[in-house]
């Protein structure tokens, strides 16, 4: 028995809007998280491969290269007999259609700091005031914690209350140089820098949840953690927001993954394994009936090149096509 | 064209069903999900209440590709009277519900659906399935109108889908 299919001719890619995930890059070792689209390229949009998360959709998605062909000329009067790549540039902007944690720290262009709540009497201070204590997580005593649930005994627990915002991290003990359980938010140069604050790494970490219920000294969270089952020694600190400064140094850098899935099944895949943020914090705002107004996180990142395995190429970008089933390639 | 616009009505059709199985009509002796095509039934001045009706309008065809993509306007009306219960002073309610339940159905991921050929299709005969989708736009609607006691809508979809070869 024999099957025969005659394929459609290709048509050109319509889609809706852009869809976008990120993954850390391991700051201290200069490893980004590479995305294989052969292996991967079909997922589902609403649940990424690990490690990757969903950064929700983007508006104004704009890719721009900036590379630099120049031509080789010889003989007189002079021809073109060649090109050379002199420099390669990739820029890509665009607007993120959610605030969230993630997104506002990569818009941001620097480390954000959660705004952990003040202890009693805290002198002011711009990205919040010294930390009240944190709370333990128990070993031992009740149930273990998950990335979902905080056992932080029936004491501690009263606390804190449905919808608290939390950081779950480990203490500041004298870390040099990259910090932040799961993706490196910050770069502490020397302890006295960050004034030896035991709460710093929870000041910077996007290991954060939202608290859905709590029952039995433990608090549920919305969602699992993004650096997963807390470590032993992690604490929680509660916190009322988040920060981001104008003239801060640290720069963040993540691996991206762009996502345009077409109308007839075709997809086209934008990985940048290295984006660094390449503005500072900034918004746009669409007048929807005035003096309404949507604001949005405005965002702009530089590439940065990564080597290709299969042949030692630098690359900025990875620009994948999946043509729709039984389509002419 | 055909197959695009009875791909577009049965999913959608299906969709609205999901949302809310009890909104139903008598059409032709037969109780089914509350949603007609204008031109596939009896020419009739009756205007069903509580019931969306789709109208293909405008049509467009881009040619500038071996695949011609097809766009069309499909007008969805829908008005009611209000429940009678309630003296007709829920009616802004139920209108609301529907508005509610045809967003929710076009807003529903994903945008697009494999076309179907109906044309063979029958009792116990699946449609065929063709090469391409069916996708579109989000919806438009239009403003509320007051006849007499009952409010009604028009919302306007954009119906997309490439025309293959032989394709009706």
């Amino acid at each position: 028995m024999s099957t025969t299919a005659t394929p459609l001719a290709s048509v050109a890619l319509i889609a809706r809007r852009v869809r976008a995930y990120f993954a850390p890059v391991n700051r201290a070792a200069g490893l980004p998280t590479l995305f294989d689209p052969a292996q991967l390229g079909r997922f589902v949009l609403d649940t990424p491969p690990a490690p990757w998360i969903d950064l929700g959709w983007v508006s104004t998605f704009t890719r721009k290269c900036a590379t630099k062909v120049d031509p080789l000329r010889a003989g007189a009067p002079a021809a073109t007999v060649g090109q050379v790549r002199s420099e390669i540039e990739a820029t890509v902007s665009l607007e993120f259609e959610v605030w969230g944690r993630l997104q506002a720290t990569l818009a941001s262009g620097s480390q954000q700091t959660n705004l952990l709540t003040t202890a009693a009497g805290a002198a002011p201070n711009g990205s919040g005031g010294v930390a009240a204590a944190p709370v333990p997580l128990l070993t031992g005593t009740g149930s273990a914690s998950t990335a979902t649930s905080l056992n932080v005994g029936t004491t501690a627990a009263a606390g804190f209350a449905v919808g608290s915002l939390v950081a779950v991290d480990v203490d500041y003990t004298g870390q040099l140089g990259y910090i932040g359980t799961g993706v490196s938010t910050a770069y502490v140069q020397s302890a006295s820098a960050v004034g030896s604050d035991i709460n710093y790494v929870r000041r910077v970490t996007l290991n954060v949840g939202v608290v859905i219920a709590i029952s039995a000294g433990a608090l549920q969270l919305s969602g699992p953690l993004p650096a997963g089952v807390p470590a032993t020694g992690m604490r929680v600190s509660q916190l009322a927001g988040f920060c981001d400064r104008e003239g801060a140094s640290f720069f963040q850098e993540w691996s991206a993954l762009f996502v345009l899935a077409g109308a007839q099944g075709d997809r086209i895949l934008y990985h940048y394994p290295r984006l660094q943020a390449m503005q500072g914090s900034s918004e746009a705002t669409e007048i929807l009936a005035a003096p309404l107004e949507r604001v949005r996180l405005a965002a702009a990142f530089r590439a940065l090149p990564v080597k290709d395995a299969n042949d030692g190429e630098s690359v900025l970008c990875f620009r994948s096509y999946l043509p729709a089933a039984l389509r002419n390639p | 064209m055909q197959n695009a616009k009875d791909t577009f009505y049965t999913t959608l059709q299906a969709r609205l069903a999901a949302i809310n199985p009890s909104r139903t009509l008598v059409l032709r002796g037969l109780v089914r999900p509350a949603m007609l095509v204008d031109e596939n039934e009896l020419p009739t001045a009756w205007i069903p209440m509580d019931a969306f009706r789709l109208q293909w309008t405008k049509l467009h065809v881009t040619s500038a590709s071996p695949l011609p993509l097809v766009e069309m306007e499909c007008t969805i009306q829908y008005a009611t009277d209000g429940s009678s219960g309630n003296g007709g002073m829920d009616r802004g309610r139920l209108l609301a519900a529907m508005d509610a339940e045809l967003a929710s159905a076009l807003a529903a991921e994903p945008h697009t659906v494999a076309k179907l050929n109906y044309a063979a299709a029958g009792a116990g005969v699946a449609p065929i399935a063709t090469g391409t989708n069916v996708f579109w736009a989000d919806p438009v609607f239009g403003a509320a109108s007051a006849v007499g006691e009952r409010l009604e809508r028009t919302a306007t979809v954009q119906v997309f889908a490439n025309q293959e070869a032989g394709e009706l």
